[in-house]
Order: C-alpha cells, then structure tokens, then sequence
C-alpha cells in the first residue's frame, strides 16, 4: 500500500478536520502529542508510542482499543500515524502544529484509507467532490 | 456509542465517487421505484451504463430491488449514506473532545510555575 500518496491525498481532502488554538509553544504541543505519558493525560488512560517513523502507537480507553504505526515524524510540525480497531478499516490521523501570535494552532485530519480507496487512485478529487455530493444529498 | 465499521462506510464512498453514480442516486432520492429503463429516461444514457451503475449501487447497499412481474425496480436505500455522515460526525465529536483535553492539559501545565 502506498501510504506516502494516501498522505497526500489526505492533506487535500480529510473527511474529518478539526482544529483548536492553544496557549502553549510548538514545542510544548509537540511533547503533548510524542510523549506517550503526556498522550494518557489527554488521549486516552493508555498509550503506548515509539514516536519514530515506522513505530508503533496503541491506545486503549477500556475495552477500546486501536494499534497502529507511525508515519511522519516531523519536529514541532508535523505528527502522523494510522490507526484501526480489531477487524476494522484503517485510518490515516495527522496532527499539524503551527505557531500564532500568542499561541498555537493544532489541526487534526482523520481519513480512512480502505483498500477499496486505495485502489482506486487519485481519489483525492473524489473524495472532495463526494464531501458536496453527500451533503447535497443528505440535505435534500 | 461507535461509529460504523470504515468497511461499509467505504464502499458507500466508493460507490459515489462517480458523478455519473451520483447522478443515478439523485434520480433515485426524488422517490418510488424506478426500472433501469424508467431510469436509462431521465438520464443521458443508455440502459445498459445504468444497469451497471445500478449493480454498483447495490454493492455498497444503496439501492435495494424488487421483482415486480417481469420487470426489475429498484430503490434508494439511504442508510449506508446516514452511516457516512454518522461516521463524519462520530469522528468530529471524538476530535472535538480530545483536543479540548489537550487544549486544558497544555494549559494546566503552563500555569504552573516553571
């Protein structure tokens, strides 16, 4: 599977973005989403993560649990990795740190990347336009 | 509560990600039942591309059939599509939450004295 282009298209067209701004500095965020004992005060009770491209992350809220592997490593920028249940699909998650005036901006995509997506290729554009269809759909 | 299996949720995606599809679907929401000739129609093209797009449809379960006689109907079953929005809205809320601890975890520790 290629992850790198999955990344790519994922950057353009999460299905999920979130962001919150922070008063702390890039480097006190990017300790709060490497460091597995910072993660369990605010992730989940446990984590467990080797924060080296290719590691592993786990983590586990009761009898939730996702395991997965690290996959961008970007100092004070840049945090990525895939996750997935038990016998579920995959999912690319991406944290991006960015410095303001006062503070910092965290943003967070989560996409899956199934197979069936995957094989399809240059799915990026797909999916954005899919984002419109389904609303149109769903409002109509 | 969880948010539906990715599984079905991609194959739904899947299956919209032709606009040609998603038209087949828009002319299925205005409602009944509809043959692929019915539907073959309303649409510019011809009853074979909608019986495959159709076939489609049904794999990602978003179009249920029904024999009527000697003629096919087919339906739009929105649920799959429900599923979607509902995983977009799981995963938010998830989101929204953690980093709202994040947020108050970075803030608790910047107040202490260093």
């Amino acid at each position: 599977m290629k992850l790198r282009d999955a990344k790519t298209a994922d950057q353009k067209a999460p299905w999920v973005e979130r962001e919150t701004m922070v008063e702390a500095s890039p480097e006190e965020v990017w300790e709060a989403l490497t460091d597995e004992d910072r993660l369990e005060e605010w992730m989940a009770p446990e984590v467990e993560l080797d924060p080296t491209e290719g590691g592993e992350i786990a983590v586990r809220d009761g009898d939730d649990e996702r395991a997965g592997t690290v996959e961008t490593v970007e100092e004070q920028e840049r945090f990525a990795f895939t996750w997935s249940r038990p016998g579920e699909g995959e999912s690319f998650v991406e944290f991006t740190i960015e410095p303001l005036p006062g503070g910092t901006r965290v943003t967070v995509v989560e996409t899956p990347i199934g197979p069936t997506a995957m094989a399809l290729g240059g799915w990026t554009s797909r999916l954005a336009r899919l984002h419109r269809s389904l609303s149109f759909t769903l409002v109509a | 509560m969880r948010a539906p299996a990715h599984r079905q949720v991609d194959s739904v995606f899947v299956a919209l990600a032709d606009p040609t599809r998603r038209r087949v679907v828009e002319t299925l929401a205005r409602g009944g039942t509809v043959t692929a000739s019915g539907l073959a129609a309303q649409l510019p093209m011809t009853r074979q591309a909608v019986a495959k797009h159709l076939s489609a449809l049904r794999g990602a379960e978003l179009v249920s059939v029904m024999r009527i006689g000697r003629e096919t109907h087919y339906k739009l079953r929105p649920q799959p599509l429900d599923e979607a929005a509902h995983w977009i809205q799981m995963v938010s809320a998830e989101w929204d939450d953690r980093l709202e601890a994040l947020r108050r975890s970075l803030e608790k520790r910047g107040s202490r004295p260093r």
